[in-house]
């Protein structure tokens, strides 16, 4: 049982998260949380003081360390091959293995157990439960960095919470209560009241919506409106602005998708946009191939065409692409898929087991969702056309290491004060405990396409036909350790996404 | 409310706008902030200049007290672009104000679109102001691998036309002599060589979003000048005899030999100066070995590559080194 009931009952977070660090220059500003006030905050039985990995001889001593049993040589040994030249790089890489070390060997002071037979300690899901319903609540002045950032807020919390079996319709109310002002009236979301509109923000108040489901809750948005803004942010080159005077990227391309496609849009451009007048006629004109024009040599995918290739975005470009169409014709008519899958396999690290974001980076929890999700895109891209209702007769497979990113997550990822993070030695938030989560569900569940889609609109029809099953097969986690399934292309509930596409089916918008 | 703006006689014919979000009225708002007053009222005078699309002197003060208070705030950024573009204001001071901004809060967004969005402006910048590159250098002091800073760096080249300004390739060299792991500047190093110009959709590979040419073709310029090919792949093996086992001049130098239409073959040799028998000192090596010998039907060869990666050298990611042992048409071992 989660021993904190949500509802009207507000509290006052103790809220660990390393953007606290940020400071302001505001004089009397209560200053944000800090470390030192953390580590006062802990709950009784998880005192037990952190080990000092930092110095070079604790170092040793911990990497040379026996493991728990059940925990194979490829998940606690340093890489065959190691190059004497030190550098930056190097350093950060050293130091965060000797600091996840430890942990991967189950015998670091701060993990809590049990352990199983493999060597992996339980999912701690009261703590996270309590972490996520936390994070849904009041937070100290010094967080007010996060004023722009409410909807995502409340799109971590609520994802988290369905992930962890926990029933997020009940914050219904508050969430229409927290969106209602930051809806603007020349169409989409802001922040708050008085911020303009941003894709990220409507993106993540629409998930939202979508997850606490219903009537009310769909009827809040106004989808002309949004179907007008979406079309002024509309570029000449296929992409997209993520706001009215905004920067051009990959999240823009990805939020408008998911957006359009849930609320059924009319993909045509509004009669009066700018993008018009560059010979465009369509919200996706160009889409795929400014998407094309973001792969990099390395076979990765930037932010924006001409960046280094980096995780986040990848899976910005590839759930697009997998919206805009069927991934087995939309991935493989403007991707390099052999460069690709090389550099997206080349994003897990060993002994680690979690992946990274960008070539020569730390593994961080986080890419657990953002590289973890372009793999289930790419695996059915690989298997093609969906030939029936159920899984694929054959599929390739996993082409990554399922059990060393589920040892990754749950032995390095899990705060001993609950929610998930980056790291160790990182702090826990809201952001990494919903992507970390995801990541692991991700592990625990396959998901495939099937030749029918929900709904009778024939746009975007792909996006509609993702089902998942979980895997039965042998991992290192236990049945205990299970989380719901998400959707691979909107990270929200399966159902969620069939009730709002339906909803918004039966209520066309003329453009 | 008594606040700064409130007593200010500058501000007396506002009628702020509060935030009002639902709190009085008995909603319960999701994850609301205990925001200090100073900041509700400031964004209270925002909320009602921006209505008014007021753009004034005071307007702009109004929004440097917002970002003090609240970097992260994208409207106010956007806001201020439009005030300072209106009211013609030098921009070579918002420039140096933005350098102090940009050092204290290193990871934040807006900051960098707020400073393409002035640097763009031809009437205040024509060319290259001269101490733009200087500035960059310092931040990546801070941290040479910052992506926001390269997106804009990277904008930056496209925008003065710098791929030939030697500054470029100077400070690429200088990054990568200190760090020759830095992936970051692997990239822009690329895009400097042989990325598209002037007349070019952007792109990270010459043939992207042509669609009448398939992603293989892409990355294949059709005219590249071959000494400088030549120059770039010597970079690149210098740069992988420090460290054989770094995946950036590997990649770069593939990146390479694709855009001027030359084979890996041309490197057997050299990448099997580190697969010598049981010393085997880096595995992208491994992987290109494997790579020529599947290019010339020598699959035998080329799958006992790929098994000693799955093996040994990279078994993390087995799955996908056995991916590529099937579609060599060989049998998993």
């Amino acid at each position: 049982m989660p021993p904190i009931v949500a509802g009207k009952h507000r509290r006052k977070v103790r809220f660990p998260s390393s953007t606290s660090t940020t400071s302001s220059n505001s004089t009397n500003q209560q200053p944000p949380p800090t470390k030192s006030t953390l580590t006062n905050q802990k709950r009784p039985g998880q005192s037990r003081p952190r080990p000092k990995l930092s110095s070079a001889t604790t170092g040793k001593m911990t990497s040379q360390a026996a493991p728990r049993p059940g925990i194979p040589d490829l998940f606690t040994q340093p890489s065959a091959i190691r190059d004497p030249l030190v550098t930056e790089t190097t350093d950060l890489q050293d130091a965060t293995l000797e600091k996840c070390l430890p942990f991967l060997k189950g015998i670091s002071s701060t993990q809590q157990g049990p352990f199983n037979a493999y060597g992996v300690p339980a999912l701690q899901r009261d703590d996270h439960v309590a972490f996520l319903y936390d994070s849904l609540e009041d937070y100290p002045p010094g967080f007010v960095i996060l004023d722009a950032s409410r909807p995502w807020m409340a799109y971590w919390g609520l994802a988290g919470l369905f992930l962890m079996g926990e029933d997020p319709t009940r914050f219904r109310e508050r969430l229409i209560d927290t969106l209602r002002p930051a809806q603007n009236s020349t169409g989409g979301f802001g922040g708050g009241r008085g911020q303009i509109s941003h894709l990220a923000g409507s993106y993540a108040a629409v998930l939202s919506l979508a997850i606490v489901g219903g009537e009310d809750t769909y009827s809040l948005i106004d989808r002309q409106a949004m179907w007008r803004w979406l079309g002024r942010l509309k570029q000449a080159d296929g992409g997209f602005r993520v706001c009215e005077g905004g920067e051009e990227d990959v999240r823009g391309a990805y939020c408008v998708m998911a957006i359009i496609s849930l609320l059924d849009l009319p993909s045509e451009l509004p009669p009066d946009c700018e993008a018009r007048k560059a010979g465009l006629n369509t919200l996706t004109d160009g889409l795929a191939q400014y998407l094309s024009r973001c792969q990099t040599f390395e076979g990765g995918i930037s932010g924006s065409p001409g960046v280094e290739a980096h995780g986040a975005y990848a899976y910005c470009a590839l759930a697009c692409l997998a919206l805009l169409g069927p991934p087995e014709e939309t991935i493989v008519r403007h991707m390099n898929l052999p460069l690709l899958l090389s550099w997206l396999s080349s994003r897990q690290y060993g002994p680690e087991g979690g992946f990274s974001g960008r070539t020569n980076k730390l593994v961080d929890g986080c890419y657990s969702h953002w590289v973890g999700g372009c793999w289930p895109i790419i695996q059915s891209a690989l298997d093609g056309k969906p030939q029936g209702s159920g899984p694929p007769a054959t599929t390739v497979g996993s082409l990554f290491s399922r059990e060393g990113l589920s040892r990754y997550i749950l032995s390095c990822c899990q705060s001993p004060t609950g929610g998930l993070r980056d790291k160790p030695g990182k702090h826990a938030d809201s952001y990494h405990t919903c992507y970390v989560l995801a990541g692991l569900s991700a592990m625990q569940h396959y998901h495939y396409r099937t030749d029918s889609a929900t709904g009778s609109n024939k746009s975007w029809a792909s996006a509609f036909t993702w089902r998942s099953t979980p895997i039965r097969e042998d991992n290192v986690y236990e049945k205990s350790d299970r989380l719901a399934a998400l959707h691979p292309l909107y990270g929200i509930p399966f159902p969620s996404v069939d009730e709002m596409r339906l909803w918004c089916e039966a209520r066309p918008i003329t453009p | 409310m008594d606040g700064k703006y409130a007593s200010d006689p500058e501000w007396a014919s506002v009628t702020p706008i509060p935030l009002d979000d639902g709190e009085e009225s008995g909603a319960s708002p999701l994850a609301y902030i205990a925001y200090p007053t100073e900041y509700l009222e400031a964004t209270s005078y925002l909320r009602a200049v921006m209505a008014a699309n007021e753009m004034s002197e005071r307007a702009l003060k109004l929004t440097q007290d917002v970002i003090a208070m609240n970097p992260a705030h994208y409207t106010v950024w956007i806001y201020r672009a439009k005030i300072l573009l209106a009211l013609e204001k030098d921009l070579n001071e918002e420039i140096s104000w933005l350098n102090t901004v940009a050092l204290k809060y290193l990871k934040n967004y807006q900051i960098w679109h707020h400073r393409q969005v002035i640097m763009s402006t031809r009437a205040s910048f024509p060319t290259l102001p001269p101490k733009e590159q200087d500035f960059l250098v310092d931040m990546f002091a801070q941290d040479s691998k910052n992506y926001h800073v390269w997106t804009y760096r990277h904008w930056l080249v496209r925008h003065f036309k710098l791929w030939d300004n030697p500054r470029e390739i100077e400070d690429v060299n200088h990054l990568l002599k200190a760090d020759v792991r830095n992936n970051s500047a692997w990239n822009h190093r690329y895009m400097l060589r042989f990325g598209p110009r002037e007349g070019e959709l952007d792109a990270g590979m010459a043939n992207a979003g042509d669609m009448s040419t398939t992603p293989s073709d892409k990355g294949v310029l059709g005219v590249v000048d071959e000494d400088m090919v030549d120059g770039e792949l010597l970079y690149a093996q210098e740069a992988i005899v420090r460290a054989p086992e770094n995946r950036s001049p590997w990649w770069f130098a593939r990146g390479v030999l694709l855009a001027s239409g030359r084979g890996l073959e041309e490197w057997e040799e050299f990448a099997g100066k580190f697969v010598a028998g049981d010393v085997v000192k880096s595995s992208h090596a491994v992987e290109w070995l494997a790579d020529v010998y599947a290019g010339a039907g020598k699959e035998g060869l080329a799958v006992d590559m790929l098994n000693l990666l799955k093996e040994k050298y990279d078994p993390i990611r087995k799955n996908y080194w056995d991916y590529r042992i099937k579609a060599l048409g060989q049998a998993t071992a």
